[in-house]
């Protein structure tokens, strides 16, 4: 079903599937909860701090990401909708030390907010998690980027992609 | 004002464009080859390759009366860098979770974890 949403909303939404040999209110838990998100969310090779987390609709989870090298990268989730064990909806975006929305700092005409949402169901014992990424209240500009980097490449080219990515490596 | 990823991916963004940029892989053409393919007049395709060049994406020769177009790599990679960056922030946090998972006590669904996350949760 995500696979062919996905080929249905080609270009404006981003799809990521992965089945957890765990269950479905392990895998909950550990999204939802910060004393598991502190070990597993962020960008890799940065600790999580969180802030501020109260999973309500409309509440905020608000977290620092810091490098070894001393930097700090700010970001915050308003949670949205929460469907305990299956679904949860959040509004996701780079912010300052206060929680106020920032600009993606690689791309600045990135969506300043993109919605997220998890959904996991059950299967054979496994949990099946589907992560869908959307721009949020994009202007034009802002949609037309997201959909250009996120989805134009891989998508647009199809078999071409292949020649594609062969040819940019050649040129390294 | 664009920042070079943002004007790349909002050129990326067009499907002709994409088909475009696909066909210049295999070499340098003139844009009456190009027009080819598509059902285009030749202002409008002159339109795409005027975007296209303004991000960065081609060139196009000055010799010839056909200003042949050749693909300028370096824009289209960083945009692809940046994209399996992105691809890849999130594979590596599923790849933590994953393990992370692993190493988890099982919630026995019951116990005080469970009653602590009692919001609505009756499905």
């Amino acid at each position: 079903m995500a696979q062919s949403a996905n080929a249905a909303n080609a270009g404006t939404e981003f799809v990521f599937n992965r089945t957890f040999d765990a269950s479905r209110e392990d895998v909950w838990n550990a999204f939802t909860q910060p004393e598991h998100l502190k070990h597993w969310w962020g960008t890799p090779g940065a600790s999580l701090e969180i802030a501020h987390h109260e999973l309500k609709p409309g509440g905020l989870f608000h977290y620092c990401m810091k490098f070894p090298d001393g930097r700090a990268m700010w970001a915050r989730f308003i949670f949205r909708e929460i469907v305990a064990p299956q679904r949860l909806v959040w509004l996701n975006g780079f912010s300052d030390e206060h929680a106020g929305l920032t600009r993606n700092p690689w791309v600045p005409n990135f969506p300043l907010e993109t919605l997220n949402t998890v959904t996991l169901s059950e299967q054979d014992g496994k949990t099946l998690l589907t992560i869908t990424v959307v721009p949020f209240h994009a202007a034009g500009e802002e949609t037309r980027i997201f959909a250009g980097g996120i989805n134009g490449m891989k998508m647009g080219f199809g078999a071409s992609f292949k020649v594609l990515a062969d040819y940019l490596a050649q040129r390294s | 004002m664009r920042d070079p990823l943002s004007s790349t991916f909002a050129a990326l963004a067009d499907p002709t464009r994409r088909a475009i940029l696909a066909r210049l892989v295999l070499g340098e053409t003139s844009v009456t080859e190009l027009a080819k393919p598509f059902e285009m007049s030749m202002p409008a395709v002159s339109k795409h390759l005027k975007v296209l060049e303004r991000a960065g994406l081609i060139a196009r020769g000055r010799e010839a009366q056909s200003r042949p177009c050749r693909l300028e790599p370096g824009p289209l990679k960083e945009a692809a860098s940046w994209i399996e960056e992105y691809r890849q922030f999130w594979e590596a946090s599923l790849d933590r979770l994953e393990d992370y998972l692993r190493k988890m006590k099982p919630a026995k669904t019951k116990g005080p974890r469970a009653q602590r996350s009692k919001t609505k949760s009756k499905e």
